[in-house]
């Protein structure tokens, strides 16, 4: 208990009645509330910040179903400043395997907070500036591409063409980067608008078209119900479609093949990647959706990236409710997939909000 | 015969203004172009253009501000706006909806996006 009493992060444990049972000198600092008067009541009865009370005895009363919660909350320390203290809460057993109560610990994470969105903006005013010209680049590469500034040689055609393909490749960059920059962000896939298929599909491939033929890879997109609807956040989606794209891509063989499909699957969109590649050993199968895990293979170790591809597209599928499956085994390719709602008419409400639920 | 539609892109980037202008001129489009807020909702007063395309990073007022002020003014209140940005904005679409903008469009851009996200808001005209 002394060793408790001491550290810095802050503790408050509530016994499985309800009634708070510790309470370090970290956590009365952050709550706002003293031990003496603490022990023996519920949580939701302390006097102190409010705010984060309110936090905290919510994810207790979710541990009625789920075994640990974490945020970060935002406090008022006083007029001027904003504290932010992250709380990370969990059922502790007894040596029976019963419940004994909640733990809760908390941090204060304001410093790492506040260099996050300094980076954050940072990124966002590199992404910037990186894309006004290369909006300039792809545009008129783009209009010479179609003949739309005249006609052009089989030579000049060759080089536009190859102008809008690398244009492509560095947008594509560019939006990796601001992945980098949103890796906590509470942001992903939340920004909803109700477009088509055909809108989610268009140009999909074009970042990995050069890459792929370089290596002599076939790589194809077959598209069903293009008109069809659904309630996203399109350019996430398009980013985490594109981050399993690129991977297939990157573990596919030399000469091999990428299938891409967008198809129907009874009331769902299911958005499916195949490759013939190296494919990922089952005990990888969840460890590859953690943030910079990279299957520690030396043959693999050349493919390089940021370990960032598949964490950040299964954060933006999980946005809409969803999951992003994975059926592979070692030498026999990988198949990505995941499953969104289409939105029927009359339906397009409980569409919307379905997919801010989780699903089964 | 329908009348030539305008675009009127409020944008600090001479080059967007370039590139955009040249995509909806071949399009068919009369293109208004103003580099800041200020110039820009005073271009709106007097050209009345279809459809506004309007920048969010700018100098002086921003995209945001000016799309209040756009919507507050009765001779500009009824021009569609489309935000047109090239940086992440939290949940953009929703708060670009909630203040009055008719759609929400990313830089860089395919041109052939653009010509129907204009076709699609800019009133066609008897």
């Amino acid at each position: 208990m002394g060793q408790i009493t001491d550290i810095m992060d802050g503790v408050v444990f509530v016994d499985r009645g309800g009634a708070i049972a510790m309470l370090n000198a970290a956590a009365e600092d952050l709550l706002g509330a003293k031990a003496f008067c603490s022990i023996g009541q519920p949580l939701s009865a302390l006097p102190g910040r409010a705010d984060l009370l309110a936090a905290i005895v919510a994810d207790h009363a979710r541990m009625a179903q789920e075994r640990e919660a974490s945020r970060t909350v935002e406090v008022h320390a006083d007029a001027h400043d904003l504290l932010y203290i992250r709380c990370d809460t969990r059922v502790v057993n007894d040596h029976l395997g019963q419940p004994a109560g909640v733990l809760t610990v908390l941090r204060d994470v304001t410093a790492s907070f506040k260099s996050d969105q300094l980076r954050n903006q940072y990124l966002s005013i590199v992404a910037h500036e990186l894309r006004t010209p290369l909006t300039g680049i792809k545009t008129f590469a783009t209009m010479m591409t179609k003949g739309r500034l005249g006609p052009l040689g089989e030579r000049q055609q060759a080089a536009c063409e190859s102008i809008r393909e690398q244009a492509i490749r560095l947008e594509h960059q560019i939006d990796k980067l601001i992945n980098l920059g949103n890796l906590e962000s509470a942001d992903y896939g939340q920004d909803r608008e109700v477009c088509t298929v055909a809108s989610l599909a268009n140009g999909l491939l074009e970042p990995f078209e050069q890459p792929a033929r370089g290596r002599h890879i076939e790589l194809t997109l077959a598209v069903e119900g293009g008109d069809e609807k659904l309630d996203a956040d399109r350019s996430g989606l398009r980013r985490a479609c594109q981050a399993l794209v690129e991977n297939a891509v990157k573990f596919a063989r030399d000469g091999g093949r990428v299938a891409v499909a967008i198809e129907r699957s009874g009331d769902d969109l299911r958005f499916r990647v195949r490759d013939d590649g190296i494919g990922v050993d089952p005990r990888y199968h969840r460890r590859i959706f953690e943030k910079f895990f990279q299957v520690e293979d030396p043959l693999t170790r050349h493919h390089g990236g940021a370990g960032l591809g598949l964490f950040v597209a299964q954060g933006i599928v999980e946005a809409h409710g969803s999951r992003i499956e994975v059926s592979s085994q070692l030498g026999h390719g990988a198949d990505f997939s995941f499953n969104l709602p289409l939105q029927r008419q009359g339906r397009a409400a409980a569409a919307a909000s379905a997919a801010t639920e989780q699903r089964a | 015969m329908t009348t030539q539609r305008t675009v009127l892109i409020i944008e600090d980037e001479k080059l967007i203004i370039v590139s955009t202008q040249m995509v909806l001129e071949a399009a068919g489009f009369r293109v208004e172009s103003a580099t800041n807020g200020e110039d820009g909702i005073a271009k709106a007063k007097t050209q009345s253009p279809d459809l506004v395309l309007l920048d969010i990073m700018m100098p002086g007022i921003d995209g945001w501000e000016t799309l209040t002020r756009l919507k507050k003014e009765t001779a500009t209140a009824n021009i569609p706006v489309v935000i047109f940005t090239a940086r992440e904005h939290s949940r953009g679409h929703q708060k670009s909806a909630e203040m009055g903008a008719v759609d929400y469009f990313r830089k860089p851009f395919e041109p052939d996006e653009l010509i129907d996200l204009v076709e699609k808001h800019a009133a066609v005209k008897a």
